[in-house]
């Protein structure tokens, strides 16, 4: 039996109408990091597989520029 | 010159690291000589935009600190490849990184710029509504809401130094 209670996940670009995930804009690609600094998985950062690729591009680019860390 | 399929010129956008060993005035003129180099492989330049003195991530060279600088501009692909070399030779510039983009005109960048704007309004009336509902249901508890806007702010200064 399931008893966890299902939350359905929406992808936070889709909804917000965003169409190219900007590496510069730090303060949205930290709610896709965990506190290690690592990169969430779809499953639960709920977004789409397009944007997913995208986002850890974006979160790639700004850790080769330093605006994120690798590690923590 | 190489033109893509919509037989514009392809657009590119560059952010680099110059090294904290420099003062803020010298920063100026290093930052003219990597617009320099842009121009002199017949690139050209659209928009630039100047970020200050930031701490980065992870020292590199040494550095805990850098100036970031943002140039956007228009080149052919096996230029950027020249310009690419050009700034991975530079002693000035710590590190940088370039990155297709879809060219926009000055008024549609002036317009997401609005776009921004407003949506940073509308949160922060959404959230002026909130705490006042929060004062209207309780208002014994105002001197916890105080503490509450002083920690908001901490935490809106710590993001800005980001």
């Amino acid at each position: 039996m399931n008893n966890q209670t299902q939350t359905e996940k929406t992808c936070y670009f889709c909804e917000n109408g965003i169409k190219d995930v900007d590496y510069k804009d730090i303060r949205t690609l930290r709610q896709f990091i965990n506190t290690y600094k690592k990169i969430f998985p779809r499953k639960k950062s709920g977004v789409c597989s397009k944007h997913q690729r995208k986002l850890a591009n974006a979160i790639k680019n700004a850790r080769i520029i330093s605006l994120l860390p690798y590690i923590r | 010159m190489a033109k893509n399929k919509s037989g514009k010129m392809p657009h590119y956008e560059l952010l680099f690291i110059v090294s904290n060993k420099f003062s803020e005035d010298e920063v100026k003129d290093v930052v003219k000589d990597v617009h320099k180099i842009i121009t002199d492989n017949e690139g050209k330049i659209t928009y630039t935009e100047e970020w200050g003195k930031k701490k980065l991530s992870y020292p590199i060279k040494g550095f805990q600190f850098g100036y970031y600088s943002l140039a956007e501009f228009d080149s052919s692909g096996e230029k950027v490849n020249k310009i690419n070399n050009e700034l991975r030779l530079s002693t000035e510039v710590l590190r940088h990184l370039i990155v297709a983009k879809v060219s926009r005109t000055a008024e549609e960048i002036q317009a997401e710029k609005k776009q921004a704007e407003k949506k940073i309004i509308a949160k922060a009336k959404a959230e002026t509504e909130v705490v006042e509902k929060k004062e209207i249901e309780k208002p014994k508890k105002a001197i916890d809401l105080k503490d509450l806007d002083e920690k908001l702010d901490r935490i809106l200064e710590t993001d800005d130094l980001l």
